[in-house]
């Protein structure tokens, strides 16, 4: 265990670390272009350059191996004059043409020109032309002029999404990230993992098609949450429409509507990843709503179909119940609270692989395309949905059963959060609040449990399932 | 002194005279036989360190202390290579021993791996390097049939493969890290240091880069041993080197000098002086990276190492550029940014930037659009490069900038003021009329 000294503080550091790791476990920040903690070290954006102690030049501490007695200082007047020279380098062909763009606010360019720069560029000369929009995938558009070959693309597509996809044409200030070719490259269109690189780039050169030119992050809130994609249950932000931001006069449903996704750093369970699919929640979550109770197919308050669903559980002999497995722990054991005992219950996968996805990789997607599938399981069992001939009552909650199988001229409560055609052929209909409008949590595969916060009000019209299942179990409990 | 010697050139260059039984009848192959049969690989090594041999790449570095690092018996596989890039301006001195002496480095390059107990060797040659390819693959083969190179060299235990890989055109791939990276089918960026790449190179093994010239004096040590080989040169820097002179020049070509030789003497007698009997304005010692020194500084001195770096500049890789009076500075400056801002690899921030941003100025200059801060800017530019980049190009240029600026600011100026050359933006060396 070496001890070093960084800007005078003795630390106890391991001999495998560097000089950038140490400071970084121990809350002192030198900055970082290249450099990135789950990728091989570059060295080439030169800003985290330090200075050992008694020398008159200074050397990149992300390379930088720790050894006793070690002696560095991060802030002198020589680190912060090559700090400043690597800015005005960085920014010399770089457009900074910040009020048009998607990073503004996040970029890290920016970020640094305040803290170690804050001067005007020295240069009189035209700056590098370079390719604008040149179109990485259908996802992601890369604009050559604000990129600083930092290479963190190159190095996520090869080292952790192993794609190999993206690689560097040319030489000098006309190098341009560019689609790789050769064995073993797969194009980034293929790559689940692609829009990583959006988020890692420390620039505005990586840029998110479906994001483009949308919002400005500073409007944004983001609000921790858990992607429903598959049983890995990655913890991501939802970047939503700040509410003191709110717009007045376009659609209202901008400001309940899911700006874009990021990963939430978890060593845990998914460290700085998410597959594209969390990118892509708005289109799952943001399908028509379903926003009324309805009794075979008509529109009623919630207290009628509140009553009806009574009535049909109160004189059920036989009913029998296919459970969630996107709902959250809360939701579940609620449900086995009201009717774990009058229910045969089972569980059913709401959602199954897409045809276009990829079912399981080595890296973070589970053949499990459900959230809490295993939480559902532990409460209710894990066998399949099978229905005794004296079956006289069905509830589904949420989507995914097949009614073609369900025993025919049996009743059926269903609730579910989307508009659907087996809606209106339920005996009665309770529509459903999404994940973004309520708190909870999911228990992924591995048994770490995560929890996401309500992003919006719950659309008008809609019920939270705990609230049903409340309802309906009062009502059970006085009438038998 | 005379200072005479000779340990490369020691022979008529002749149609045949790069072949081997010429080659063998010159006395090829008895170091060979000498180390392989009588000598173990530490005292080779120890020969080397003593002869106090130094690297002909430019920075002069021991190659004894270089091959020490080398654990003999670490369990890994080491690699060496032979740094056959040459990609310096001006510098073609490599190109005369793979052209004419090519089992010269093949012994050398056996006895090494003998020494650092290599199974496979490579040669990383220049891309534009065609007929130095030839010859050199040729002796190659003449080698491996006759027993020299491959399985079991001359019946003894000792085996070792010499792998000639061709380069694509990049000058950075001349830098050391860059040609690993470059073998190892990458692209060719220069790598980070440390790990060093004697700990780990090559395929992330312990691996040793020698220039070509480096590594051919080690079959004259081997058979002379070190003692012979430090009375050569001066005590400094033993042995000789070969100088690749071109410019304006009368009789340009590649010259073996003993350490310490007269630059006089080089210059007028050897070269038959300057083109058209004209005055030497300035030499550029060894590469363009290093710092011109003026016709009077050089008048003086010596060809020794120690002389040249008080003067303050090196004899860095020995491609050494004559300069006529009525040459235009601003000219040289511009096509010597020209060439690194075109083979800046772009991999690290201050030279990918740097290089076009001094490139530019200096266009913006010749262009008539220049302003007196531009010459500054310009030296503020290299010195913000200097020691802040992966390799030593981004340093490199910046000598080259600086060195220029420091001795001829007023051509510059004259250009800024007057929008036009001192003289005539001349490159060439022309009669006076």
């Amino acid at each position: 265990m070496p001890q070093i000294f960084i800007d005078g503080q003795p630390f106890e550091a391991r001999t495998e670390q560097t000089v950038m790791q140490v400071a970084d476990e121990n809350g002192i920040y030198i900055p970082r272009l290249c450099w990135h903690p789950q990728l091989s070290i570059a060295g080439n954006c030169r800003i985290c350059v330090v200075q050992i102690e008694g020398r008159s030049w200074v050397e990149i501490s992300c390379n930088m191996p720790v050894s006793e007695g070690l002696r560095v200082l991060t802030d002198t007047e020589l680190v912060r004059a090559h700090r400043k020279a690597t800015m005005q380098f960085l920014t010399l062909n770089h457009p900074v043409d910040c009020g048009i763009c998607d990073k503004a606010g996040e970029c890290t360019l920016q970020d640094y020109h305040v803290a170690y720069n804050g001067e005007a560029s020295i240069s009189h000369e035209p700056k590098v032309v370079a390719t604008k929009f040149y179109e990485l995938s259908s996802r992601i558009t890369l604009d050559n002029e604000r990129c600083i070959l930092c290479t963190r693309c190159v190095r996520f597509t090869r080292e952790v999404s192993q794609s190999h996809a993206l690689g560097v044409l040319d030489r000098g200030d006309h190098s341009v990230i560019r689609p790789a070719g050769g064995e073993g490259a797969r194009p980034l269109e293929q790559d689940a993992y692609s829009d990583n690189i959006i988020d890692i780039c420390p620039v505005g050169a990586l840029l998110s098609r479906q994001f483009l030119y949308k919002e400005r992050v500073w409007y944004l809130k983001a609000t921790p949450s858990v992607c429903p994609g598959c049983a890995r249950g990655c913890t991501i932000d939802i970047w939503h429409r700040r509410p003191e931001w709110a717009l007045k006069s376009l659609d209202p449903r901008h400001n309940a509507s899911i700006s874009r996704v990021t990963p939430r750093d978890n060593p845990a369970v998914n460290g700085p990843w998410v597959c594209n699919k969390a990118r892509d929640l708005a289109q799952l979550l943001e399908r028509p709503r379903a926003h009324a109770p309805m009794t075979r197919g008509r529109e009623v308050g919630l207290d009628a179909a509140l009553a009806a669903a009574r009535a049909l559980i109160g004189k059920a002999r036989h009913p029998v119940a296919l459970v969630s497995s996107w709902a959250s722990n809360e939701e579940l054991q609620a449900f086995k609270a009201a009717f774990g005992a009058r229910f045969t219950c089972f569980v059913k996968a709401d959602h199954q692989p897409a045809e276009d996805e990829v079912v399981q990789d080595g890296l973070l997607i589970r053949a499990d395309k459900n959230p809490n599938g295993d939480t559902a399981r532990a409460l209710f069992g894990d066998a399949a949905p099978t229905f005794a001939p004296d079956t006289d009552l069905v509830l589904v909650w949420g989507e995914g059963a097949d009614f073609a199988r369900l025993p025919r001229g049996v009743p059926v409560i269903l609730l579910g959060a989307f508009l659907a055609p087996e809606n209106g052929h339920a005996e009665v209909f309770f529509p459903l609040s999404v994940m973004t409008e309520r708190r909870g949590h999911y228990t992924n595969f591995q048994g770490i449990t995560s929890a996401f916060e309500a992003c919006f009000a719950p659309a008008p019209g809609v019920v939270h399932a705990v609230q049903v299942f409340e309802k309906l179990a009062l009502r059970e409990a006085v009438t038998s | 002194m005379a200072k005479d010697a000779r340990i490369l050139m020691t022979f008529p260059v002749t149609a045949t005279s790069h072949r081997l039984d010429e080659a063998r009848a010159r006395g090829q192959y008895t170091a060979l036989e000498k180390a392989l049969k009588t000598m173990t690989p530490t005292e080779i090594g120890k020969e080397v360190t003593a002869s106090g041999l130094q690297g002909r790449g430019g920075a002069a570095f021991s190659a004894g202390r270089k091959w020490s690092v080398i654990q003999l018996d670490d369990g890994q596989p080491h690699y060496l290579c032979a740094n056959a890039d040459e990609g310096e301006p001006g510098t073609f001195k490599d190109r005369w021993i793979l052209e004419n002496s090519p089992h010269q480095l093949i012994e050398s390059m056996v006895i090494a791996a003998y020494a650092l107990q290599v199974r496979h060797a490579f040669v990383y040659m220049r891309g534009e390097f065609s007929g130095p390819y030839e010859r050199l693959q040729g002796a190659l083969d003449e080698a491996y049939a006759a027993g020299l190179v491959g399985e079991r060299i001359l019946g003894t235990d000792f085996s070792c493969d010499i792998l000639i890989y061709r380069g694509a055109g990049s000058y950075v791939c001349g830098e050391a890290s860059a040609l690993i990276t470059s073998i190892e089918g990458k692209r060719g960026y220069p790598r980070n240091r440390p790990p060093r790449l004697t700990v780990k190179g090559l395929y992330q093994r312990p691996t040793v880069i020698n220039n070509v010239e480096t590594l051919s004096n080690i079959a004259w040590i081997v058979n002379h041993g070190s003692a012979a080989f430090k009375a050569i040169g001066t005590p400094k820097a033993p042995g000789t080197r070969l100088i690749s002179i071109s410019g304006h020049i009368a009789r340009p070509g590649v010259y073996e000098i003993e350490y310490g030789y007269s630059w006089k003497r080089l210059i007028y007698d050897d070269c038959g002086g300057m083109l058209e009997g004209a005055r030497l304005k300035c030499v550029i010692p060894g590469g363009i990276s290093t710092k011109v020194l003026t016709g009077e500084e050089v008048e003086g001195l010596n060809l020794d190492p120690a002389e040249v770096e008080a003067a303050g500049s090196s004899m860095g890789s020995g491609g050494m550029v004559a300069i006529a009076e009525g040459t235009c500075m601003v000219r040289l400056l511009q096509v010597l940014l020209r060439f690194y801002h075109h083979e800046s690899c772009g991999q690290c921030t201050p030279c990918r930037e740097g290089m076009g941003w001094m490139h530019r100025i200096i266009d913006r200059i010749v262009a008539g659009q220049g302003r007196l801060e531009d010459l500054d800017r310009m030296i503020q530019i290299s010195r913000l490069q200097d020691g802040n980049t992966i390799c030593g190009m981004g340093d490199a240029a910046g000598y080259a900038v600086i060195g220029i600026l420091a001795k001829y600011r007023h051509e510059f100026e004259h250009w800024i003021k007057n929008g036009s050359s001192m003289f005539e933006g001349n490159l060439e060396c022309r009669r006076s009329s």
